[in-house]
């Protein structure tokens, strides 16, 4: 039973942190709690799935397809419905819950409240410390590495990610500085909302589609976020293994209270925030006067 | 001056005797889901099927049904279904109400039902709550009658059966005298019942219980349960799933290639999308349902044959809206009026002939369990297609297959 | 006689002065002549709801909008007010009219202890910690099947009243007592600390005001009034189920109470009285039924871009300007402040104009 912990934890901690290094970054840099992130992983679920059963165009030209696409609608999405009132922090929180509703709408009636498969990208299982793991999850663990890796390099080793770096330590300055605040925004957004997508793409042949699916994700992803202290990249990472550990931890030990791995995790989120206000790793913001 | 008074009144009589002239009956159900989809497509079938052969007889008059489309919305507000309910009745003026899926919404759905005395046939919450009420506030909650499915209580009976048909079949390929059962089970309310009775009775029936395991309903990952059931070494998977982790279950069981046969109520592999949910997966899961190509009753080869050529899909037990209508037909034609309070005792003695079984109701107008009566069927997937096993008896019956060791 | 008298020269004083004033007074009158005007059943139970949401908004709104402790988990304290209310009211056997009370009180203690978890959280984080309560409560609920019924909580309540109307009368009247008991409370010294709490809270401390005090009492009226929403509700549709504390309910108060616009306890209340009945409207059609959702959404969106403070402050500048000497509100086309008579903006924009100043 440990050797199953230990690999489960590492596998669903994997995908948590995919979704939570996004949320992070646009939280770090633009202030904005991105309600609509995991409605973007969702959307980008739903492009695979249609690029690849409806218009059979293969596994990896599908993912690229529905990544890119869904980046690029999150950049218009940003343009049009949140950077006109970035001011207001009560509406941006709305714009993003209201954008969320729509996508879940939108996929409702093109698709149907029923539940969808999407093809395995990868048959077949293998054993490792006794336990079998289908291969589709030992390659949702290798593509949620190589895009942290990729993150962490455009962040720490490009001019780009220097940027943003900046603007999330302090907005006001790197724009005296000149750097263009606003385009470092979307950039931001690019990366995250990408991050989101790869994980969608990579995550949803494990789990079933549906226009709801967005919504359980995103408490586990808050979760996370929260108990690594927002903004904090290396929080979000530990976060995401922590509650993917608790969770597996819970389903392994506890057979017939597995439906109470959420509550779980929220209540560990909870104790936390009651040691730490900020999170373990969480920068208690100055109030922006 | 006279005539055109003539001609005024006589066209005010036409227009009344117009509008008397059709029935309306409210179809409630999430329309932008499966079930209400299901309950739409049997209802337009039933009362297509009426209206072409003339309408229904009220004491002399031939009357058209009319349908009014009621989409509760109940998925995601209760309030929204209770709404929808009044709305049908005050501003549609429906004459009667069928349909309705999720049981928490039901329950309030039919307290307004009620409120207005208005005769309210389910076809889709199992929970026996709604028959309770009958039984304990007869004159309040007399005009609710479920006619599909059968209530949760019943179900169990099924299944059990069922089970001790696949024990057998278990015992007689691997020659094992015990077969070795885990329970598999969602969290809710509706399981605790059968769980409890199945822990009970399966000892009974030489079968054993080698644990319990209770993902949530909406469960997207059931590796852990699954990779604990195979250490346990169990033959036969007791299923008790009606959210989409009965998707999850099918494809990682099939992904696992374990050699457990999955047996139970699995509700979303009552449907056709089921094998393309579960990416062609779930092969060998079989669990109870309503309808297939199988002779249940004289009427049910053809019912599911015109569904499916009418909407391409097969029906699932949410269409026996299309038996709710017919039944009332000929409940209306028997007591020969449209009154709420005529209707009911007419209702409570009828045997009726319909697709899924012969439909009659008990004390708790809950629909009679037995062969013969609703029962219900019992299907397995085999490569893509859903193969309907038992009652063994009836004609159209296929073979129980189990996965190659 | 003398009364009419005050009556009448009170409202010509201090309510037909500020076009807000009237605007609230004459809803006041239509929603109680409602009935006596148009008695439509389904009309008056879309009503009903209307307001049985409105109380849940304005509780939320002093929260939110006035402490500034953005509550994402506001359905906790409806659901508990929901629950406690049935449980008491199907297990006790007691009688509605003082289940709801119970209820109330109920959903108080919970707000108690949900702001006391949450006194030293700020900003974002309160808002995501908030969230988690209700899903731990659902957890609990659903952990418990045989005392809470699980999913499908608990049904065969007793109505209030037996006729619509008298229901819709016991909900209008609630609304406008707690409303009204809102407002007058945040227009009082203890809401000027609640804006002086959202603001800058450590000044406040500073200026030695006993802020954890003053959060844990916000926390408890509006979670009480949150409650007796919750109990109402139940009580009408005869079920306290899951589904009143579902995340889905908390983001709807969360949009109503921003649409409405923040700390105005008017704003949340008007937004519930257009959107509710506008989305079930829409949810009537049967071509648009399927769509209520994505246009509710959308007509958000796009309202938020033009009102971003949202609908209340939007209006009310229209309607109003403010005394540039004595800062009080002024109707929009008057020209001298009533209060101490200078010249108001407009008039001093078209003094300048005609001077020729720039």
């Amino acid at each position: 039973m440990l050797q199953d912990i230990l690999v489960t934890g590492l596998v669903n901690g994997g995908v948590y942190a995919l979704l939570a290094i996004g949320f992070s970054l646009i939280f770090g840099v633009a202030r904005i709690v991105n309600i609509a992130h995991t409605a973007f992983y969702m959307l980008a679920a739903y492009c695979f799935y249609a690029l690849l059963v409806k218009a059979n165009l293969g596994f990896v030209l599908s993912a690229v397809i529905a990544v890119g696409a869904v980046t690029l609608v999150s950049v218009v999405c940003y343009r049009l419905v949140i950077e006109p009132v970035r001011e207001h922090e009560a509406a941006v929180l709305i714009a993003t819950i209201a954008l969320a509703l729509i996508f879940q709408e939108l996929m409702l009636l093109t698709f149907g409240g029923h539940y969808l498969g999407i093809p395995s990208t990868l048959e077949g299982m293998v054993r490792i410390l006794g336990v079998s793991i289908p291969y589709q999850r030992l390659l949702i663990l290798v593509v949620a590495a190589a895009a942290l890796t990729l993150v962490w390099f455009v962040l720490y080793r490009t001019r780009l990610g220097l940027a943003i770096r900046a603007t999330a330590n302090d907005l006001e300055v790197a724009n005296l500085m000149g750097m263009n605040v606003n385009r470092v925004a979307m950039a931001t957004v690019a990366i995250s909302v990408a991050l989101a997508a790869v994980a969608g793409v990579v995550v949803a042949p494990v789990f079933v589609v549906d226009p709801f699916m967005w919504l359980a994700p995103l408490v586990t992803m808050l979760a996370i976020v929260v108990l690594g202290g927002l903004g904090s990249l290396k929080g979000s990472l530990i976060g995401a293994l922590i509650i993917g550990y608790v969770e597996a931890i819970t389903v392994f030990a506890l057979p017939a209270g597995a439906y109470l791995k959420g509550a779980v995790a929220l209540l560990i989120m909870v104790a936390v925030l009651l040691a730490r206000p900020e999170g373990l790793f969480g920068v208690a913001f100055e109030e922006e006067r | 001056m006279l005539r055109s008074i003539v001609v005024a009144l006589a066209g005010t009589l036409l227009a009344a005797g117009a509008h008397a002239q059709t029935i309306k009956i409210a179809i409630l159900g999430p329309m932008a889901f499966v079930q209400g989809e299901n309950h739409w497509a049997g209802a337009e079938m039933a009362r297509d099927q009426i209206n072409k052969a003339g309408g229904i007889d009220v004491g002399g008059r031939k009357m058209m049904i009319e349908l009014v489309r009621g989409d509760t919305n109940e998925m995601q507000s209760v309030s929204d279904a209770t709404n929808t309910v009044e709305r049908v009745v005050t501003r549609d003026k429906a004459d009667f109400l069928i349909g309705g899926f999720r049981s928490e919404a039901v329950l309030a759905m039919q307290e307004v039902a009620m409120d207005y005395k208005k005769i309210f046939l389910g076809a889709g919450a199992a929970h026996s709550k709604l028959g309770i009420n009958v039984e304990q506030n007869y004159d309040r909650y007399k005009y609710w009658f479920r006619v599909t499915p059968p209530k949760d209580v019943d179900l169990v009976r099924t299944t059990f059966a069922v089970l001790a048909t696949v024990a057998d079949q278990i015992r007689k390929q691997l020659g094992k005298p015990s077969p070795k059962v885990a329970i598999l089970a969602e969290k809710a309310v509706w399981v605790e019942g059968i769980v409890a009775a199945s822990q009970k009775n399966l000892p009974a029936m030489k079968m054993e219980v080698v644990g319990l395991w209770q993902p949530s309903a909406v469960a997207t990952d059931v590796t852990a349960e699954l990779a604990a059931i195979d250490r346990a070494g169990a033959d036969i998977v007791f299923t008790l799933l009606s959210g989409p982790v009965g998707i999850v279950v099918g494809r990682q069981m099939g992904e696992r290639n374990m050699k457990a046969i999955a047996f139970g109520i699995n509700v979303e592999a009552q449907k056709d999308e089921f094998w393309q949910a579960a990416a062609g997966k779930a092969n060998y899961v079989s669990t109870l349902d309503t309808y297939a190509e199988v002779q249940m009753t004289p009427k049910t080869l053809e019912f599911v044959r015109a569904f499916k050529e009418r909407f391409g899909k097969a029906p699932t037990y949410n269409a026996g809206t299309h038996d709710a209508i017919q039944l009332l037909k000929t409940a209306i034609e028997q007591a020969g009026t449209t009154d709420a309070d005529k209707l009911v005792p007419v209702l409570e003695k009828l045997s009726f002939v319909g697709a899924a079984g012969v439909i009659e109701f008990d004390k708790r107008h809950d629909p009679v369990w037995g062969l013969g009566k609703s029962t219900g069927i019992a299907v397995q997937w085999q490569d893509g297609k859903k193969v309907p096993f038992w009652p063994p008896q009836v004609p159209g019956m296929q073979s129980f297959k189990m996965p190659a060791r | 006689m003398y009364l009419l008298r005050r009556g009448w020269a009170e409202l010509k004083n201090e309510v037909f002065v500020l076009p807000s004033r009237t605007l609230v007074l004459a809803w006041v009158v239509a929603l109680l002549a409602l009935p006596a005007v148009y008695g439509d059943a389904y009309v008056l139970r879309i009503l009903t709801m209307t307001c049985v949401f409105a109380i849940f908004a304005a509780s939320w709104d002093l929260l939110a909008g006035y402490t500034g402790q953005v509550n994402f988990g506001h359905a906790l304290f409806f659901g508990a007010g929901a629950y406690a209310s049935a449980l008491l009211s199907l297990r006790l056997g007691l009688s509605p009219w003082a289940t709801i009370w119970a209820g109330a009180a109920v959903a108080t203690l919970v707000g108690v202890f949900v702001g006391y978890l949450c006194l030293r959280l700020r900003g974002s984080y309160l808002s995501l910690a908030t969230l988690a309560f209700p899903l731990i409560a659902l957890g609990l609920l659903f952990a418990f099947p045989g005392f809470s019924g699980g999913e499908l909580g608990i049904s065969g309540l007793r109505r209030l009243a037996l006729t619509p109307t008298a229901n819709y009368y016991i909900a209008a009247v609630s609304m406008l007592a707690i409303v009204f008991a809102l407002r007058k409370l945040a227009d009082s010294r203890f809401g000027i600390v609640l804006h002086a709490i959202r603001d800058d809270e450590v000044a406040a401390r500073a200026s030695g005001i006993n802020t954890p005090r003053y959060k844990l009492a916000v926390f408890a009226v509006s979670a009480a009034a949150a409650g007796f929403a919750g109990a109402l509700l139940a009580h009408y549709i005869r079920i306290a189920g899951p589904s009143s504390l579902e995340v889905a309910l908390s983001f709807q108060v969360v949009i109503w109470g921003i649409f409405g616009g923040g700390a105005t306890i008017y704003g949340p209340v008007a937004a519930v009285f257009l959107l509710y009945p506008l989305t079930e409207w829409l949810g009537s059609f049967r071509a648009v039924g399927e769509l209520r959702l994505l246009a509710f959404a959308v007509i958000v969106l796009l309202v938020l871009l033009f009102m971003p403070r949202g609908l209340a402050p939007w209006v009310r500048d229209r309607i109003e300007t403010q005394c540039p000497r004595c800062k009080q509100r002024n109707g929009a086309w008057k020209r001298l402040c009533r209060l101490c008579g200078a010249p108001l903006q407009a008039e001093v924009a078209r003094a300048q104009r005609l001077v020729g100043h720039q």
